[in-house]
């Protein structure tokens, strides 16, 4: 993972067109940003529409305000982009069932009166940054993002992975906010399940 | 009373700063007697905390292929 130098210094020098300092934001967060238009737009044009987005972000980096995160600014542009694909070709936004389906993930973890029949195992990691230290639980964690049906995906890369406002999320998608937190959770449920399940066992 | 099946949800709503001050005083009562919410809590924090990283880094390749396009786009 490539942190900035300092935020504000990294900023200084993206607004004055440095190149180093954007292929540095592009390492940063190119496979963030692919991640989160395959599920909107599909496998096959997302590296066009992220590819778009990053020309148009760069002749726009000058204006940035830093009112938003860079990464929540980034992923605006690609939803942008995104949906201008989808209009030019007449097509849906390409998501999933965005009625939630299925049993809630945590249900067997409790017992009849309510209280936890199997607890959380104690993680060995004490930050988030040492969770994905570990290779192994890393590529657990991404092929599970990989297969999480596209509408959870979607959620868990605009809410949880750029930083996006709930509202602002449930709008982009024309999705209530009540069926937005049950996606939201259940993608939530399975990826700390994941982690839970890695830490007992070592496995994913 | 909150149980601890309520908890997961109301962990969400609270690091979604959704939780209102009456269901926030209610969680942290639960959280005060209950050490395996606490532990679910602080794990979750941490969860959501490493979900922006999740992807990585981009190649070296990739990142040449952005920067080529762009090139390409303002010649
Ligand atoms: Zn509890």
């Amino acid at each position: 993972m490539t942190e900035p130098l300092n935020d504000a210094d990294e900023l200084a020098l993206l607004k004055g067109g440095d190149q180093a300092a954007f292929a540095r934001l592009v390492k940063a967060h190119h496979r963030a940003l692919l991640a989160l238009a395959r599920p909107i737009v599909g496998e096959s044009e997302a590296v066009e529409v992220v590819q778009t987005a990053w020309i148009k972000a760069h002749a726009a980096l000058k204006d940035f305000e830093g009112r938003a995160a860079l990464r929540s600014w980034l992923s605006r542009i690609v939803i942008n982009e995104a949906r201008m694909m989808l209009r030019q070709r007449k097509r849906e936004v390409f998501l999933e069932d965005l009625q939630p389906e299925g049993a809630e993930p945590f249900a067997d973890r409790f017992r009849g009166n309510g209280h936890w029949g199997a607890p959380p195992v104690n993680w060995h990691a004490d930050s988030p940054d040492s969770l994905l230290t570990r290779e192994e639980l890393a590529d657990c964690l991404s092929a599970l993002l990989d297969s999480l049906p596209s509408n959870q995906r979607a959620l868990l890369e605009l809410r949880d992975s750029d930083g996006l406002p709930f509202d602002e999320v449930c709008n982009m998608l024309g999705i209530s906010a009540s069926n937005a937190r049950v996606l939201l959770h259940r993608a939530r449920a399975r990826l700390f399940a994941l982690v839970d399940h890695f830490e007992e066992t070592g496995e994913c | 009373m909150l149980k601890c099946r309520d908890v997961p949800a109301e962990a969400e709503a609270l690091l979604d700063g959704e939780l209102s001050l009456g269901r926030r005083m209610a969680l942290r009562l639960h959280l005060f007697m209950c050490g395996n919410c606490r532990r679910y809590l602080r794990q979750l924090r941490q969860l959501l905390g490493a979900v922006p990283h999740m992807h990585g880094d981009a190649s070296d390749e990739e990142v040449d292929k952005v920067l080529s396009h762009l090139h390409d786009h303002s010649h």
